[in-house]
Formats: structure tokens, C-alpha cells, sequence
């Protein structure tokens, strides 16, 4: 947890030449095996991670407007830079119990490919970590919701989040 | 022609707003035709296959050209442009061929255009060019003389007679070229869902396009099953038909080889592009009566294109040359923009409307400074000074807004103009008779809501045309003029803008609109409804899509998009319509969608913004005041009755309600009811922005705002709320 400073301090151009530096060492030579760069962050105690490259910003805990007939999953919306923008609370993505943000709360601002952008609501953000492709394998039994695959770092396993999954949210309950 | 060449002098007398307009769509479209003979030039040159796309660009460059010196009155230029039209409607048609004196001649007519351009604002000047073009017009009319029509040469192909048919004279040139060029040409018949043919077709015809060429799109004959319709698009492709087949990805398209292309089917490219050569010295449409000089063999083409090709700009600078002030002079004069008009794009004026709402916001944190600053006996003095360059600021600030807002209203005749366009092609096609009347098109909109209008507004332009006004003899029997009548008309109604299009053909059938909405299972069939509700269904998506409801009741496929795309611009739309009689759809739009004042309430522990421009009147009321009926919620207004919701309910917001209740009167278009909230927290400017995230839409709110204080305000739309509550829909 005491990452989460430091991954706050990095501004949002870092995050893209953080991104834009993986993606370079995959192809530079020299390793034969391609090095991917997770964020990693802790919901209820376990650790996940995301592709550094859809993250396009890390911010503190703020206000929250509920948006009425919407599944609790999504909180409601931040207002960021004139942008205002959906957080979906983890926590309930994965089906564990609510939990009210705490100081170490963050939101992870993410982007997929077709351009749908959404914040995420993580208990704390810990580190960037860099692992080759070879240490992520698939996911551990067959009813992940929306974990992709595991990641071992020493003797902990990093769960990999698939957005595009944790963005797919019927809409009105 | 050089002669009248404009002086400054000249230019600061053409002053009339009109003309300025004019001159500015003019040189605009000018601008693109002289790219686009620049383009021809080059492909003449290099000797290639002259684009289509490009001739047929330029026809459509001439038609916007005589339309526009149509409805301003410039005859002259009007004049020309018909003749140009001529000549580019032959080239197109392969009735005439490119051979220098056509390239010429339309070189010739977009530098005299260039030169009238000049005049406009002198009417004497302008009456002497129009004598000075008539020789350009005889030359043009010499020069396109249609030569006698080509012998019925489709006889090889495998296509029914009633398809060859129906292609336009166009559409057999385009056949007739790509056979001469060797290509194989397919039929490729498609079924679409009615709802979203034309995104099928359009997606079928890019995929085909990147194949080849598409000759003619046909609705084909024969039975399409309920809410389909069939297709068959003819084409010419470089592929082979299983290539093509696999390549469209369409389950409901099938390919049809009609004739086999002389590179043979599926031959690797570069052996096509081979056999393709042979038939290059023609690629040049040259009619062989035209251009006795030009050589039919392929390595004397390019020596013989030379000369020819280098006698043009010559003949160009010739004309450049006459002015008085020597060419160098006339040179600089002509590179001079004529008009003082900017096109701007439009995204770049969001972003500037951004930012004049990002100061919006700055001024109300500056506001309360000021007043924390007052409050305090060591500071008031400060404040009073404070507070007065604050509303410098703010007074300035206004202005701005309201200039930024300015640039991006335009007026509604450019969308009028091509209402009417339409309507004259459809006329052709229906073989109506109908009369189109337009007024107000000079009621300015915001671009943006214009452009979203263009759509729904054709849409309800074409239903009218389509299937309310009948047939001439159904008509003159029902004791009405022969000629049917429709009328466009657009007016300003504070922040709002109405436009109604009214016809006088048969009006909508109630009964058959019932019918329809009892089997869609919409109406229980023991449900009494006014007539205005009844109406009102035609908006509901299962019954506007069906086909039959279109023959019985006059109003066609697709009401439901039209209130959808109208609602998402804050609008809304209403029908009234009489038997017999005609029927009126009529849209009301806000003026603007950038910056709006709104209305802050408060519900339980959360804030909403109402559009203010919806808001009739705020009032502050008992509990006790509040009557039922029939379950629903009611208050007397001055006499009527008026129907309540609590916002608190149907967002399902918990908290202690307020003891003394404010209802919201608001209303959109002729409806209109109250809204139960527990506080009123003033009256702000917001710039309503779009949520962002999974969710894609969440019935009643229409976006969010930035207040510059704590937690983002969802916005309502109103007009979703007043017809969930008139509806008497609740929601899950």
C-alpha cells in the first residue's frame, strides 16, 4: 500500500511514456521475451492489476453524484477537467461487499479501445510492475466473472482485470 | 470580360448582406471547381481513366452553382452555369468526350464565372457580362450537340430486361465503360430489416466499392418477407465472384456473375492490369468525330496529348492577361479572397464555447470570494472593490458568450434549400403534383442542432410528400385542389424555434393507428385514449416501423427515430392531424445547446439542473394543496388541473422529504406538468456535457454539469419526464 503515493505523484503524460516505453522494450531486441507493464492495485485485500496502457489517469477520492436507475455497481459520476465521467466500483464488479472510499481510495481512469473511458474505484493503488508475457496464465477456475488471467509475483498472484468486461454493464436494473 | 475586372473602388459598393452571402457560397464552391479542373487537367495528362467521381463532383459543383444564382436572382451566372451543367452532364454521360475544346470550354466558363463574381453588387456591369457570355454559351452549345444513341449493346449480359431497364442513361455509360475496360460485372442481391436498410446498404456498398464499382443500386422485385426489403446492386469488380463473396461478409447478399471479366475471373493482379492495357487509348472517351486529330494508337497517345495539352494554360494566361493593370497586377487581384467571410470549423467553435463555460464557472467561484471576502469588517472594503471588478467581468463575460453563440447560429435556408431539392427530384419520381411552400428560413439555429436537424426534418418532408397527399384523381374526387400542398415553416418562440411542416393530403387514420397499437400489444384494447393520444402513438417504435400502418394511415417508417433524434437535441415533436384534412408534425428545438441557464433544485440530498428554458414557473406550496385522482398526484392551477411527480420517487431518492413542497411547472412543446422537489438553490449557467462511461443513456437525465464546486449536477430532460408522466409510464 505504500506504492500508492508514488503512483499518485505520476502525472498523467508519465503514464502514456510509461506505456509508450513498454511498448518499445517489447520489440527492441536484445530480450527474446516481451515484458508487460501491469498497474497493480488492492480491492478487499487481494491484489489486481490492469495494462499500464489503458490507464490514462490515477485520482483521490472526490465527490460522487449517484445517477439514479443504474445498477449499484456504478457509483455514479466525477467531474474531471470539464469531463464528467462514470466510476464503477470494483468492489461490486467483483461481487464482494460495499465499502464506504477511504483516504487511501483511488479512482483509475481507464480507456478501452473503443474509446469508452470510465473510472474505476480501487481501494489503493500500489505499483507498476513490469513481468514477462510468459509469467501470465489463465485464470484459475472457470467462473471468472471478469478476471482474465494470473500473474505470479513471487509467491502472490496478480489478478489481470479485463475492462472491456468490467465496462459491460446492463444498464437499468 | 477582363475589362470589367473589379477596382477596390467597385468591391466597397457591393455592400447588400444578400450579396455577400452569395458571393461567399459562391466563391466557396468555385474554390472546390477549380481543384476539380485541375484534377481533370492532370488525369488528361498522365493519360489515365478520367475519375468519375471527380466529372460527376464538378456536375454536381455547376448544379449547386445555378441553384444559388437561381434563388439570388444572378441570371447571368445562372446562365452559364446551366450551359456548364450540359457540358458535364454529356462528359458524364459519355456523350461527349474530354478532347481539349471541352476542357476549354469549361476552363473558359469557371474563369468568367470567377470574373462575374466581381460584378455582383453592380447590376449594370452584371447585364453587360450576360450579353458578353452569350457567345461563350453558343460555343458550348455547339460543342455538346448529342450524337445519335449507341446501339442496344447489353445483349451479352445475364440480367433481366426490366433491370437493363432501369438504369438511368448514366448508369449505362458507367456499365458500358467498365465493360469496354474488361471488368467482371456481378449482381449482388441483398434483404436488409427495414428499420436499418440504409445502414445495411451503405455498409454493403462501401465493401463493394473497395471491390470496384457500384453501376446502379435497384430495389429488386419480387417478395420481400414482412419489415424486409430486397436490393440487387449491380457492380463492376477486379476480383472473382467466390473473392467477392467471401470479401462482403453480408449472410444476406448473394453474388451473381452477369459477365465475366476479360482478365478472367480471379486472374492475379498483375495479369489483369496487363490486359487492361490494350484497351488504354480509349480510356480517354474520345468520340471519334469530335477529335479527328487525336490518335487512336497507345505510343502515339502521350506525343500527341503533349502539344495539345501545353496549348491550354496558354490559352489561360491569354485571359489573364487582358486587365488593364498589366498581369502581374491582376495576378495579386485575383489570388484576393472576394468576401470577408471565415469558415470555421465547427469543433473548433466548441472548444472556444468551452472555454467561455470554464470562465462561466471561474466567475461564480470569483462571485463567492467576493462574498466570503464581504462578510468579513477587515475585508469589506476590499470586497465593494472586488465586488465591482467582478461584475465588470461579469458583464463582459456575458457579451462574449452571447457573441460566441452569435458565430454559430445560421440561419435555416441552406437546410430549406435542400428540403426543396429533394422535393423537386421526388416530385419527378412520385409523379406528384405538389406544391412546397417555405417560410421563415431566415430563423437562425445553433449549426449543430441545424445540422442534427437536416435528417428527421427530411424525413418528415418526405412522409408527407410519400404518403399523406394522394393522388391527384383521389384529390380533385375529395373536392380538393389537384395539387397537393406542403408547407415548411419555421419560427422563433423565445429561447425556442418551432418548425412545422403541414400538408393537406388525407390525414392520419386514428382507427388503423389503434388497431396497429392493440396488436403491437402498446394499447390494451380497453384503454380509452383521446384522439391526441392516439396520434401521439405514431411516435411509439413498434408501430411507425411496421409497413402497413404507412398505406392506411399516411405516416410512414421511422416516426420513433424522428422523436429520438429531436429529443436528443432537447426538442420534442407533436402531430395534429385531421381526416381528410392534412396533418401537421411540428418540432420545437431550443436555439442553442451550449450554454444554458438552469435551474438548481434539490431532492433529498442531491442536486438537479432543469433547463430553464423549460421551466414555466416555480411554486412554493402546502402539502395539503396536493389533490388525487386515480392514483395520480394533481394540482389546481389557476383552474386547471395539473398533473405532479415527485422527482424523489422516481429516482428513488431517500431522505426526509421538505414540509413545504416547491413544484416545478415545466412543460415542452403543449405539454406541460409539475415536478415535486424539496428545494430551489437558484438559478445558474451551465454547459451540459455528456456522461461518460458504460452506461449509455439513463431515461430522464440528458447530461451533466460542472458547477466548479463540489460533485458534478445531473441535468434532467425534461421532456422525457413530461411524457414518462403523461405516458403514465413507470419506470421498472
Amino acid at each position: 500500500v505504500s506504492g500508492s503515493a508514488d503512483a499518485e505523484a505520476v502525472p498523467q503524460r508519465s503514464w502514456e511514456q510509461l506505456a509508450r516505453g513498454a511498448a518499445r522494450g517489447a520489440d527492441a531486441g536484445g530480450e527474446t521475451h516481451a515484458l508487460r507493464q501491469l498497474l497493480t492495485f488492492v480491492v478487499g485485500g487481494a491484489a489486481y492489476a490492469v495494462s499500464v496502457e489503458a490507464v490514462r489517469e490515477i485520482v483521490r477520492i472526490r465527490p460522487i453524484t449517484p445517477i439514479p436507475r443504474v445498477i449499484d455497481a456504478v457509483r455514479g459520476v466525477i467531474a474531471l477537467r470539464g469531463e464528467i465521467i462514470q466510476v464503477i466500483d470494483l468492489r461490486l464488479r467483483l461481487g464482494l461487499p460495499a465499502a464506504e472510499p477511504t483516504r487511501a481510495s483511488r479512482i483509475v481512469v481507464v480507456h478501452v479501445d473503443d474509446g469508452r473511458v470510465a473510472g474505476i474505484l480501487v481501494d489503493a493503488v500500489r505499483e507498476v510492475l513490469r513481468v514477462a508475457e510468459e509469467a501470465i496464465g489463465p485464470p484459475s477456475g472457470g467462473d471468472a466473472v471478469v478476471v482474465e488471467a494470473l500473474c505470479a509475483r513471487g509467491n502472490e498472484f496478480v489478478s489481470l482485470i479485463d475492462l472491456e468486461r468490467v465496462l459491460d454493464i446492463d444498464a437499468e436494473h | 470580360v477582363a475589362a470589367r475586372r473589379s477596382s477596390p473602388r467597385r468591391r466597397a459598393r457591393r455592400s447588400s448582406k444578400a450579396d455577400r452571402e452569395f458571393v461567399s457560397e459562391a466563391e466557396e464552391i468555385l474554390e472546390s471547381m477549380r481543384g476539380d479542373v485541375l484534377d481533370l487537367c492532370d488525369q488528361r495528362d498522365a493519360g489515365r481513366e478520367i475519375d468519375p467521381d471527380l466529372v460527376n463532383r464538378l456536375f454536381r459543383s455547376a448544379h449547386s452553382l445555378k441553384a444559388l444564382a437561381g434563388m439570388f436572382r444572378f441570371d447571368p451566372i445562372e446562365d452559364l452555369a446551366h450551359r456548364l451543367e450540359d457540358i458535364l452532364d454529356g462528359l458524364r454521360l459519355g456523350r461527349v468526350g474530354l478532347v481539349p475544346e471541352i476542357l476549354g470550354l469549361i476552363e473558359e466558363s469557371v474563369h468568367t464565372f470567377a470574373a462575374l463574381l466581381e460584378e455582383v453588387g453592380d447590376p449594370d456591369a452584371m447585364a453587360a457580362a450576360g450579353e458578353a457570355i452569350v457567345d461563350l454559351s453558343a460555343r458550348i452549345g455547339r460543342a455538346t450537340q448529342a450524337p445519335a444513341p449507341p446501339a442496344d449493346e447489353f445483349g451479352s449480359l445475364d440480367l433481366e430486361p426490366s433491370l437493363l431497364r432501369a438504369l438511368t442513361e448514366y448508369e449505362e455509360h458507367r456499365l458500358r465503360e467498365n465493360i469496354r475496360r474488361g471488368r467482371q460485372i456481378v449482381l449482388v442481391d441483398a434483404t436488409f430489416e427495414i428499420i436499418s436498410f440504409e445502414e445495411g446498404l451503405s455498409e454493403l456498398s462501401r465493401s463493394l466499392r473497395e471491390a470496384g464499382e457500384v453501376l446502379s443500386t435497384l430495389p429488386a422485385p419480387g417478395e420481400a418477407p414482412e419489415s424486409q426489403i430486397n436490393f440487387s446492386l449491380l457492380a463492376a469488380i477486379d476480383t472473382n465472384v467466390d473473392d467477392l463473396a467471401a470479401r462482403l461478409d453480408f449472410p444476406s447478399a448473394t453474388v451473381r456473375s452477369v459477365l465475366a471479366g476479360r482478365g478472367g475471373a480471379g486472374a492475379p493482379a498483375g495479369a489483369r492490369a496487363a490486359a487492361a492495357v490494350p484497351s488504354r487509348p480509349a480510356a480517354v472517351p474520345s468520340e471519334p468525330a469530335a477529335v479527328p486529330s487525336e490518335p487512336a494508337g497507345v505510343p502515339s497517345e502521350p506525343a500527341g496529348a503533349g502539344p495539345e495539352i501545353a496549348g491550354e494554360p496558354e490559352d489561360v494566361a491569354a485571359h489573364d492577361a487582358e486587365p488593364p493593370h498589366g498581369p502581374g497586377l491582376s495576378e495579386l487581384e485575383s489570388l484576393k479572397s472576394l468576401s470577408d467571410t471565415v469558415r470555421v470549423d465547427i469543433r473548433k467553435l466548441d472548444e472556444l464555447m468551452n472555454l467561455v463555460g470554464e470562465l462561466v464557472i471561474q466567475r461564480g467561484a470569483i462571485g463567492e470570494l467576493v462574498g466570503r471576502l464581504s462578510a468579513s469588517p477587515e475585508t469589506a472594503r476590499l470586497a465593494s472593490e472586488f465586488g465591482k471588478v467582478h461584475k465588470a467581468l461579469d458583464r463582459k463575460l456575458r457579451e462574449l458568450q452571447s457573441a460566441v453563440l452569435d458565430v454559430r447560429m445560421v440561419p435555416l435556408r441552406q437546410v430549406f434549400e435542400k428540403i426543396s431539392r429533394v422535393v423537386r427530384r421526388m416530385r419527378r419520381d412520385l409523379g406528384k403534383d405538389v406544391r412546397l411552400e417555405i417560410r421563415g428560413a431566415d430563423t437562425e439555429l445553433d449549426k449543430l442542432i441545424v445540422e442534427a436537424l437536416v435528417d428527421p426534418l427530411m424525413h418528415v418532408v418526405r412522409n408527407a410528400l410519400d404518403h399523406a397527399i394522394e393522388p391527384p384523381e383521389e384529390r380533385l374526387a375529395a373536392g380538393k385542389d389537384a395539387v397537393g400542398r406542403v408547407v415548411v415553416e419555421a419560427l422563433q418562440r423565445g429561447n425556442h424555434v418551432v418548425i412545422a411542416v403541414s400538408d393537406d393530403g388525407r390525414g392520419i387514420d386514428s382507427a388503423a393507428v389503434r388497431a396497429k397499437a392493440e396488436s403491437a400489444g402498446l394499447v390494451a384494447p380497453s384503454e380509452s385514449l383521446s384522439e391526441k393520444e392516439i396520434l401521439d402513438l405514431i411516435f411509439a417504435p413498434g408501430i411507425s416501423t411496421r409497413g402497413e400502418v404507412t398505406e392506411t394511415s399516411g405516416r410512414g417508417v421511422g416516426m420513433d427515430v424522428v422523436r429520438s433524434n429531436l429529443t436528443a437535441l432537447g426538442g420534442v415533436v407533436d402531430v395534429d392531424s385531421t381526416p381528410g384534412r392534412g396533418t401537421m408534425i411540428s418540432m420545437t428545438l431550443p436555439i442553442t445547446l451550449a450554454i444554458i441557464q438552469s435551474l438548481i433544485v434539490g431532492v433529498a440530498r442531491q442536486r438537479f439542473a432543469i433547463p430553464l428554458n423549460s421551466v414555466l414557473e416555480t411554486l412554493l406550496i402546502e402539502p395539503a394543496e396536493i389533490q388525487r385522482s386515480e392514483g395520480r398526484e394533481l394540482l389546481n392551477l389557476r383552474g386547471e388541473p395539473l398533473l405532479l411527480r415527485r422527482l424523489a420517487q422516481d429516482f428513488r431518492l431517500e431522505g426526509k422529504a421538505a414540509e413545504k413542497p416547491c413544484v416545478i411547472v415545466m412543460g415542452i412543446g403543449d405539454q406541460r406538468i409539475g415536478l415535486i422537489v424539496d428545494r430551489l438553490e437558484g438559478q445558474q449557467d451551465t454547459v451540459i456535457k455528456p456522461i461518460q462511461g458504460p452506461i449509455q443513456s439513463v431515461r430522464g437525465i440528458a447530461g451533466a454539469t460542472d458547477l466548479g464546486d463540489q460533485d458534478p449536477v445531473l441535468v434532467l430532460d425534461v421532456s422525457a419526464l413530461v411524457e414518462d408522466a403523461i405516458r403514465r409510464r413507470e419506470v421498472a
